[in-house]
């Protein structure tokens, strides 16, 4: 569809250029992401059998360009794997409401995963709590229960056809409407939750802010200003120390914000953190994603930040929006999810231009200049996760990824077509 | 609880006169006096040496340096049933229960622990598809016509192999799991009963093939976290841990590997054989080397011969010393072990779980007043592990308490 490319195209220079990183952050990278994934599925012309399998194609299709022209952007590869989950969600409710008066065999799901479904009346509840079920890892019955190595999606649509052939078409072609109706609402509402996330985390900030409380925080994060300022409104008074967040020194522009809130704001250099740490109830943070073991991606400096509260018994809460939730594992997240900036913002290439220069004779210059954009927190220094759903331990994370996201879209190659 | 006091004195003489010779007589070294059974019946099989763990003498006798009097001692415990040359010679896969029973025993009744104990030397096949493939052998040969009956058989049949050796997990966890699946599959009753005969001895036989594809999968889901140029910590032989090391050297991975020597069946030594086939570079460690290099390692891969609900799992004798090592160094402890190893334990501390024992030899002869730890594995918590690779997945720690739930669901 020339049209949906040509969105996708321009989405994907945004991307490669780094600027959405840069000046709207992951939150808006989200939401575009999201709204983009919305017409390429609305725009899908899908065929009348294994419409599912369809859609997961053309969405696993944009969604590897995606991810691959900017890995490090974690949030982009979390709403494809989001989007995936709810089609598979919404075909799998679908596809049990329509076995439910055929009393046949039983639904197959992903490979790997099944349910024996022998009850011939399903009531609606019972069918939302079946496809819940069967989308979470496999259990006992799987383990015993032999399954067919390619996806039984299509698996699905063709047996659900081939038991009651009358009224295969015309149930066929309103489940295609509905499956592609289905995704596009639900979808919808992912787009809410996403603009709505930031309200969602601060009606939480008065459980955990308390009077005269001194709260430490490193560089701006739009989540926690709404926090604090949230806080503030149910006249909680409170004070604040802001690490300016070396280089970029974004905390000077969220002292500024917080000033022009009325919150007593103290202004700290990165270094006096450990100093400053004894007197600090509580430090809250935002993060740039949280991985599947409950570790923290977050702005360059935090890992000592954390460091230093462990060291003080001082509660280390991370804000993160479900958005921001990624199912991988971070396996060297020190080198493979950061990104490294200019060396500009360090140092002034004016006075520097003799160290550092490339072009001399010898080659290599004697002084290199690192300036990596984020850290890795491990999960044992994070205290707690308030997320748009609820305030959780580090150790909850798995439940919250089964809950978004299935086992199979972890990887977004698309396999090549399974032989039946 | 009065066992850990410090009236170890009192406990001995009070232990002392019904204690059997085997447990407490290391010098001595022959095995119990019990003589090996003759004529079985079919499900009063005993163990002939209910004080050794079954298990881990199948274990070194795989995966151990077999020394010569060891050897001698297994024959004379086994007794004249056992089949001669018995690794792979089970190749009569599916010729049923009597056939495979025992070579010499010919027309004895069936006996589900004569045929647990013929896959179980086949050492590719871990012990819960044995147990299971067992559990098949025996609704072949059952002559059960209702499934009631069939059910009861089994349960009898599952209860005998629990009994015959208590010390291990994953037979326990086997035949729960088979035994959870015949009686709770609803689609069994509705359906008529040779086919269901026919079906449920037809997935018997396909869990093997899971065993496999259990360490397949979990070869896959680790090889992100071996790295170039790491350095590897394992302890012991384990399977499961092999197949993860082959992968990677498959997927042209540059690595190497510290191993223990695994006291007392130095299964270290076996590994370490086998990756040298692989052209791994690999360093053999003693058992109490681990904290002197472990500054060098990377990362320390275990197997487990369990898995229990507080996430931490049971293993050779060592590896709780490892990970605290490896913890109080900053090192990841990283765990490969199949699902049919979970189990409904939960042990509070070491001395919560039945003893295993294993006679250790020292090669020189131990004064009768000396007791020896005999101990065979030990039970590492799970703030001490980082990760444990399982084919439902890659899991933390305190995951694995839902999904036992759901395994046994």
């Amino acid at each position: 569809m020339p049209d949906v490319q040509a969105l996708v195209n321009e989405f994907l220079f945004k991307l490669k250029n780094g600027e959405i990183l840069k000046i709207e952050g992951s939150h808006a990278t989200a939401r575009q992401t999201a709204i983009l994934l919305r017409s390429v599925i609305s725009q899908q012309r899908i065929p009348h059998t294994h419409q599912a399998a369809a859609l997961i194609d053309a969405v696993k299709a944009v969604g590897e360009q995606l991810v691959a022209a900017n890995p490090v952007e974690l949030a982009v590869g979390n709403i494809v794997r989001r989007v995936l989950h709810i089609i598979r969600e919404e075909d799998l409710s679908l596809t049990t409401v329509a076995m439910a008066g055929l009393n046949v065999s039983p639904v197959s799901d992903d490979e790997g995963e099944t349910d024996q479904d022998d009850h011939p009346v399903l009531s609606a509840a019972a069918v939302a709590a079946a496809s819940r079920n069967t989308l979470r890892p496999p259990s006992l019955q799987t383990l015993l229960e032999d399954l067919p190595d390619s996806t039984a999606i299509p698996h699905t649509s063709s047996s659900g056809g081939d038991s009651d052939g009358k009224s295969k078409s015309a149930d066929k072609s309103t489940r295609s409407r509905k499956l592609k109706h289905d995704v596009i609402e639900a979808l919808n509402e992912l787009i809410g939750d996403i603009d709505t996330c930031h309200e969602q985390i601060a009606e939480q900030a008065v459980e955990h802010i308390h009077q005269n409380e001194v709260i430490l925080t490193l560089g701006s994060s739009r989540t926690v200003l709404e926090f604090l300022c949230a806080a503030k409104e149910k006249k909680r008074s409170f004070r604040v120390f802001i690490a300016e967040g070396a280089p970029r020194y974004q905390g000077h522009l969220l002292a500024k914000e917080l000033v022009a809130r009325g919150l007593q704001t103290t202004l700290i250099t990165d270094s006096a953190v450990f100093a400053m740490i004894s007197r600090v109830n509580m430090v809250i943070v935002g993060a740039h994603a949280v991985m599947a073991n409950g570790g923290v991606i977050a702005p360059v400096g935090l890992n000592m930040v954390a460091l230093a509260a462990q060291r003080h018994a001082v509660p280390f809460v991370v804000l993160a929006g479900s958005h921001k939730l990624c199912p991988l594992y971070p396996h060297n997240p020190e080198v493979l999810l950061n990104e490294l900036r200019s060396p500009s913002e360090l140092l002034d290439f004016g006075e520097f231009s003799d160290c550092m220069d490339f072009g001399s004779g010898t080659g290599s210059p004697l002084l290199h200049v690192v300036n990596p954009t984020f850290d890795y927190v491990p999960p044992k220094l994070v205290s707690l996760f308030i997320t748009d759903t609820g305030g959780h331990n580090p150790s909850y994370v798995y439940r919250l990824i089964a809950d978004y996201y299935s086992n199979d879209d972890l990887v977004l190659q698309r396999k090549p077509a399974p032989t039946n | 609880m009065w066992r850990r006091s410090a009236s170890f004195i009192l406990d001995n003489r009070n232990a002392a006169p019904p204690q059997p010779p085997a447990a407490a007589k290391p010098d001595t070294l022959t095995l119990s006096s019990a003589p090996p059974p003759t004529a079985a019946m079919a499900d009063a099989l005993q163990n002939p040496n209910p004080n050794i763990s079954a298990y881990y003498q199948t274990r070194a006798a795989h995966h151990g340096v077999v020394t010569s009097d060891w050897l001698a001692q297994a024959q004379a415990a086994v007794g004249p049933r056992s089949v001669e040359g018995g690794d792979g010679s089970s190749s009569a896969a599916d010729s049923g229960g009597v056939g495979g029973g025992g070579g010499g025993g010919v027309g004895r009744p069936f006996s589900v622990i004569d045929e647990f104990n013929n896959w179980r030397k086949q050492p590719d096949l871990a012990e819960a598809v044995a147990a299971i493939r067992a559990l098949a052998a025996v609704i072949r040969n059952s002559e059960a016509t209702t499934m009631m009956e069939l059910e009861i058989e089994l349960k009898k049949a599952s209860d005998s192999l629990k009994a015959w050796d208590t010390t291990s997990i994953s037979l326990t966890a086997g035949c729960d799991l088979f035994m959870r699946y015949v009686t709770r599959t609803s689609a069994l009753e509705y359906e008529e009963f040779n086919s269901a005969k026919s079906r449920l001895i037809e997935r018997a036989e396909k869990f093997g093939e899971i065993s496999q594809k259990a360490r397949r999968i979990i070869a896959m889901l680790s090889q992100d976290f071996i790295f170039d140029g790491c350095t590897i910590l394992v302890h012991g032989f384990s399977r499961v841990v092999l197949e993860v090391l082959k992968t990677a050297v498959q997927n042209k991975k540059v690595f190497r590997v510290f191993c223990t020597e695994g006291r007392p069946d130095r299964s270290g030594l076996r590994l370490a054989n086998e990756l040298a086939k692989l052209d791994v570079p690999v360093k053999i460690l003693i058992d109490s080397a681990v904290a002197y290099t472990m500054d060098e390692v990377d990362m320390v891969l275990v197997g487990a011969d369990g898995v229990v609900e507080s996430g931490g799992i049971i293993n050779l004798m060592g590896t709780y010393q490892i990970a605290l090592v490896a913890h109080s160094m900053n090192k990841p402890v990283y765990v490969a072990a199949e699902s049919y190893k979970f189990a409904r334990l939960y042990p509070l501390d070491q001395k919560d779980m039945a003893p295993a024992l294993r006679p250790i030899d020292f090669g020189v002869p131990i004064p009768s007043k000396v007791e020896v730890e005999t101990s065979a594995r030990d039970y590492t918590p799970p703030q001490y592990l980082t990760l444990l690779f399982t084919d439902l997945g890659v899991l933390t720690p305190s995951v694995v308490s839902d999904e036992l739930i759901q395994l046994y669901l």
